[in-house]
């Protein structure tokens, strides 16, 4: 049983990974996560895919709901900015993705920048109508824009290549999510620690407590609009080159709340339970479908009948979920964890 | 605690369920589809999927197609692309069909660089999206009907041939979507080479209610002609109302999606004299022997269903054409395999379809031909104003 974690070097005390066992288990699910795509089928990594470019858009909404204590409801907007972005630069430049990608976040980050200054006059509700609007103009400019665009018939995208070598089958592009996915992971629990993430978590809690003890209001809001944009670019960039053809029909308002809603079940301001969340909101809607899909054999007519249900089962899993864990998935992880690391001895 | 491990217990069962089933055997072409059970397309993927699916017991029943059966599998993929796409791949690996059905044009284009590079099966959907009619860049895929383009080509002739003494003047009202907008180009050259005039384009969100501001601007240009495209139901009946109150004489068309009975149940008596184009004949139609089967198959497999929607028969000739394609390549002696069904789609001329349609020849992995048909409110149906019209 581990009853404490007893530290002797500042090196010790600035390390994200604390204990044996969390290293040992980090090296673990590496070698799983880069073993993954040659054991599971088709579905399972394109589901995998899926997952890891939402993660680090959800990533990013985090930052800015679980961290700042800001909300927005135009995320999949900016996701749309980096995509577009990357996919112009990516089909008309022909540059290739270690450019389009970063350029990608640099402009979502840049939109973000303009769509973050009136969160230092309105919050709460007020913010989200405000980013709604956002969400709304971008949709419109995606779809509107022909010249830039390609307006509502969109844009297909070569897949990504490194010297030559296309990443254009889910095994190959696995590869560059996963390691963009843990590069943007590893960058925000840095950013925690450090004194912007200390700023944001001060914005949080009590904003004129906050501007009380030096906290510049004004720049931390919409630097971690900024961020927040920056990795919702990304997760967009990564998205051209996962699916390949990008239409303004990618980034509609139910992805905005989509990931408002991996961010709540997953645990606001956890970074983990991003992933958490993630897993949640894309797994469990296919494992009831396959549920239904198992009757098949027994009542045929049952799937025309247990279709519509699932959505409503799913809607049920969620508000339980928050009524009896309203920190989300990550605080039950970390229940099941300390039940094993204080086993004989919890219950 | 004991929550916790029951959790991952039902989670790790529900994966063990997603793993693959065994392949099929030879006598068995399997088709799958993601189909649009739930979702906003819920309307047509319901009966689409049960039209398809009824064909295809049809099929089964009589022995089409010699020494095969088929095996249909579906899944609700909820008209949204990426699951739709996670559909198509896990149908893909669970059951390997031949032939697959997909929801939208989204799911089209997304899937089509795996399905020309890796899955090569044959592919229809519920779009008649032009964009989808390309046999360069969609090889593996048709229309099982007439794209849009096609459509506003078969209204446009209809117009040209029952023009007075003066050039007809046309107005494309559309919604604001890849659905809407899809013909409205290539619609434009053709009227300029009918001679027809067209006079306005007016754009509007699917499903407004408030149509004040169009029907003015539909009294400036007084059109003869107002075609539709991209709207199901709103704001058709809105506009036809107003446009009435106002005293206008101009006449109404549709396409595919605006032409379901349902239209005429919703605008009762204004509906009289409303137009459109069908691909595919009426459930009601007596004349057509194909129709004729598919009621007396429906008396059969479902004793009180009194009448089936166009996306029903939309779904039936998708398995018409599904079926024929497979007797072809098993009459040729050839495996069946989504390569050779995909090459025996242009062998298909002059098919009788029995009157579901009229004579469906495949060119650019399409089948342009549909009927004008205008609506009774009387009688509350849709009658052919026209005989099948045959664009290329």
């Amino acid at each position: 049983m581990l009853i404490g974690n007893y530290k002797e070097t500042y090196a010790a005390d600035e390390a994200i990974l604390r204990t044996p066992a969390t290293r040992v288990w980090t090296v673990v699910a590496l070698g799983a996560a880069l073993a993954f795509p040659f054991l599971a089928g088709d579905y399972l990594l394109y589901l995998v895919n899926l997952m890891g470019v939402l993660a680090i858009g959800a990533l990013g909404l985090n930052i800015l709901i679980g961290f700042t204590g800001q909300i927005s409801l135009g995320h999949a907007a900016f996701m749309g900015i980096g995509a577009y972005g990357t996919a112009i630069l990516a089909s008309r430049f022909g540059l290739p993705f270690w450019i389009t990608i970063p350029a990608g976040g640099a402009l979502a980050c840049a939109g973000g920048m303009v769509v973050g200054v009136p969160s230092l006059r309105v919050k709460g509700l007020y913010l989200a109508i405000a980013t709604l609007a956002a969400q709304v103009i971008l949709e419109w400019v995606f779809t509107n824009w022909t010249s830039v665009t390609g307006g509502i018939r969109g844009i297909n995208v070569a897949p990504a290549s490194i010297l030559g070598f296309p990443l254009d089958t889910d095994t190959r592009i696995y590869f560059l999510i996963l390691g963009v996915a843990v590069l943007h992971f590893v960058l925000a629990t840095n950013l925690r620690r450090s004194r912007w993430g200390r700023a944001f978590v001060a914005v949080r809690d009590r904003d004129v407590a906050a501007e009380i003890v030096g906290v510049n209001l004004f720049r931390t809001k919409i630097l971690s609009f900024m961020v927040s944009s920056y990795y919702a670019g990304i997760a967009g960039g990564l998205w051209v080159y996962f699916t390949k053809v990008l239409t303004p029909e990618n980034f509609p308002l139910s992805l905005s709340i989509q990931f408002l809603a991996i961010v709540i079940v997953g645990g606001l301001g956890s970074i983990p339970g991003t992933v958490y969340g993630t897993v949640f909101m894309t797994l469990v809607p296919e494992m009831l479908k396959a549920g239904t899909g198992l009757v098949r054999g027994v009542w045929p007519d049952a799937q025309s009948y247990l279709f519509p249900l699932r959505d409503v089962v799913f809607g049920l899993l969620i508000v339980v979920f928050l009524i009896f864990e309203p920190h989300g998935l990550a605080e039950v992880w970390n229940r099941v964890k300390r039940f094993f690391s204080l086993w004989p001895f919890a219950k | 605690m004991k929550h916790t491990i029951r959790f991952s217990v039902l989670l790790l069962a529900a994966l063990v369920g997603l793993a693959p089933a065994a392949r099929a055997a030879d006598d068995v072409v399997t088709v799958g589809a993601c189909q649009p059970i739930t979702g906003r397309f819920a309307f047509a993927g319901v009966a689409i999927n049960a039209g398809l699916q009824d064909y295809l017991n049809l099929a089964n029943d009589k022995k089409l197609v010699p020494g095969k059966r088929f095996n249909y599998v579906y899944e609700d993929s909820g008209y949204d692309t990426d699951r739709a796409v996670a559909c198509f791949k896990k149908m893909m690996a669970q059951h390997s069909p031949v032939i697959m059905y997909g929801e939208s044009t989204g799911l089209g284009k997304a899937i089509a660089p795996e399905l020309n590079a890796r899955y090569k099966v044959l592919y229809a959907s519920a779009s008649f999206s032009s964009e989808l009619a390309d046999p360069k860049t969609h090889p593996y895929s048709f229309i099982s009907g007439p794209t849009y383009s096609d459509m506003f080509g078969i209204l446009l002739e209809y117009i040209a041939r029952n023009k007075g003494a003066a050039r007809p003047k046309v107005t494309f009202f559309y919604s604001d979507t890849e659905f809407g907008k899809d013909p409205i180009a290539s619609a434009k050259k053709r009227a300029a080479d009918l001679g027809i005039d067209v006079v306005g384009e007016i754009v509007t969100k699917a499903g407004a209610v408030d149509v004040t501001s169009e029907v003015l601007q539909l009294k400036k240009t007084n059109p003869d002609y107002v075609i539709f495209q991209g709207f199901v139901l709103a704001p058709i009946p809105e506009v036809i109302r107003a446009t009435k109150d106002f005293g206008l004489k101009t006449k109404f068309m549709g396409t595919f999606w605006s032409m379901d009975k349902t239209i005429i149940d919703k605008l009762g008596q204004d509906a009289e004299g409303y137009m459109g184009v069908n691909p595919f004949a009426y459930y009601y139609e007596d004349t057509a022997p194909g129709i004729a089967a598919m009621r007396a198959w429906n008396q059969k497999a479902h004793p009180d269903v009194k009448y089936q929607p166009n996306s029903y028969i939309q779904g039936w000739f998708t398995g018409m054409v599904y079926v024929e394609a497979v007797r072809r390549v098993v009459a040729s002696g050839k495996p069946v395999t989504g390569e050779n069904l995909a090459k025996v789609l242009d062998t298909i001329k002059d098919w009788d379809t029995g009157g579901v349609t009229g004579k469906v020849t495949f060119t650019e992995h399409k089948a342009g031909v549909g009927r004008v048909y205008r609506a009774n409110a009387q009688k509350g149906i849709f009658e052919p104003a026209s005989d099948w019209i045959y664009v290329k």
